[in-house]
């Protein structure tokens, strides 16, 4: 008689202990807690050599056609095909091309606090803007006075987001085909270049 | 104003004139003093991988000198045909294979005793780099000779060719788009060599002022690939980059084999000595 009581009250514990704490049910079942988290070690524990293969392989089909010794688009491929599918990989932000932030579009093009530089964005590496910055590359043109140029922000926002839509195989990266940049930071961008009080434009 | 602007727009056309002169010569003029000078701080890795070659023993008692001679009297002109395939290895190997597989075959090293890999794969541990620095300066004065004999070879040769043209990462770079294409442009003041075309492997290893180190030619390839930004699934998740191809691999020796090949002709003179 004891003992059956003892047993009703311990199942009933159990039962509370598994309906009110999910957790304290899950370490009942200790074999099952053991066994999923080696798989996942296992997962997480890649060589570097299989680790690099994936890298490589993640190359894209628009990559592949441009790996040749010209980096140019090679005969065979359309060009105006090959950037209407870049084209359609540009999405747009909800608030529009023109972002609100223009600082942090600023911080984003190249903080002038760290001499133009930007992990991110990093334009200076190739273009010039501000005449603050001076370490500035010239591989892409200068884009001082950007703005007044009459340049549709829409444009210079696909530029940015894929800039294989507009130049295919350029060495321009597609910072928001590969999600380098969000669409709302490419705004603020864009909004940066655009603004006539920005540094590019005075 | 307008004063202020031009003096400034003189500045931009003397910095990027500067840089332009700068990217030209093989090395810049305050380093070159410094060679006159006979102070080329590459010089301290020769004789550090000298003692090491010639005192070094491994678990089983020998040296490096103990097959290649004392100093590598045989090793002479070695480097200038790196690299190639080896029979003993069954792989194309680069300097740093080279070395680290003479390590474990011969020397007894465990390649997996972990105190032994710090010391050989760090870049300031003491075996690597000053072993790979002098006895490629054994080589100094010879001619680069690589030839693509071995089918192994070939083949790693294409691969490296390949690679050096393959657009790949969150950047869609490739070495070629810089250092091929757009040869002679500027990213920020840095000019962009062609080191296929100018035979650069003549100079390598070689002694890098800005970050104070010898650096190995398996160490300027890999570090290449940060600028890449690969990635496994996300290139904004920090366990999904891949910075750096793995050390000694074939991605590696085929860039190198690639450029070296190139080298073909030009005069070995290292260490080498960079801003």
């Amino acid at each position: 008689m004891k003992s059956a009581v003892v047993a009703v009250a311990f199942l009933a514990g159990i039962g509370l202990l598994a309906g009110c704490q999910p957790a304290a049910q899950k370490a009942a079942a200790p074999k099952e807690k053991k066994v999923e988290p080696k798989k996942a070690e296992k997962k997480k524990k890649k060589s570097a050599t299989e680790r690099f293969r994936t890298a490589l392989a993640n190359q894209d089909k628009w990559q592949k056609a441009c790996s040749n010794p010209n980096q140019l688009v090679p005969e065979g491929i359309d060009v105006e095909t090959f950037r209407k599918e870049m084209l359609a990989t540009v999405k747009f932000p909800p608030g529009g091309v023109l972002g609100k932030d223009v600082k942090r579009g600023e911080k984003l093009f190249g903080d002038p606090k760290k001499g133009g530089r930007s992990r991110r964005g990093n334009c200076y590496a190739c273009h010039c803007g501000d005449p603050q910055i001076l370490a500035c590359g010239n591989i892409g043109p200068s884009l001082r006075g950007y703005g007044k140029r009459g340049i549709d922000p829409k444009d210079t926002y696909i530029k940015i987001y894929n800039s294989w839509a507009v130049v295919p195989c350029s060495v321009m990266p597609r910072l928001g085909y590969h999600g380098v940049l969000t669409p709302e930071e490419i705004a603020d961008i864009v909004a940066y270049m655009h603004d006539p009080n920005s540094p590019l434009n005075k | 104003m307008g004063k202020r602007k031009l003096l400034l727009s003189a500045l931009t056309g003397g910095v990027i004139l500067g840089a332009v002169a700068t990217a030209q010569e093989q090395v810049p003029s305050h380093l070159q003093e410094l060679l006159e000078l006979g102070m080329h701080p590459g010089h301290a890795y020769v004789d550090e991988g000298r003692e090491t070659f010639n005192t070094l023993k491994g678990p089983n008692g020998k040296t490096c000198a103990s097959c290649h001679g004392e100093d590598g009297a045989k090793l002479e002109g070695a480097y200038a045909k790196m690299p190639r395939y080896y029979t003993d290895i069954d792989r194309v190997a680069d300097l740093d294979l080279r070395i680290l597989s003479c390590m474990t075959k011969y020397m007894g090293f465990d390649p997996k005793d972990k105190k032994f890999r710090k010391e050989f794969d760090k870049w300031n541990g003491r075996y690597r780099v000053p072993l790979a620095t002098f006895v490629a300066s054994l080589s100094n004065g010879m001619e680069i000779n690589v030839k693509l004999d071995d089918p192994q070879e070939k083949e790693l040769y294409k691969k490296g060719e390949e690679l050096w043209f393959m657009r790949v990462g969150a950047r869609d770079f490739s070495c070629g788009i810089c250092h091929t294409v757009l040869t002679g442009k500027r990213i920020r003041l840095q000019g962009l060599p062609d080191p296929v075309k100018a035979k650069v492997y003549t100079h390598w290893p070689a002694y890098r002022f800005g970050s104070d180190k010898m650096w190995t030619m398996e160490d300027r390839v890999r570090s290449c690939f940060k600028a890449y930004f690969l990635y496994e699934k996300k290139w904004d998740e920090k366990k999904d980059w891949v910075k750096k191809p793995p050390p000694y691999s074939d991605w590696v020796i085929a860039l190198e084999l690639y450029m070296k090949y190139a080298a073909n002709g030009g005069v070995v003179e290292v260490p080498g000595l960079l801003r």
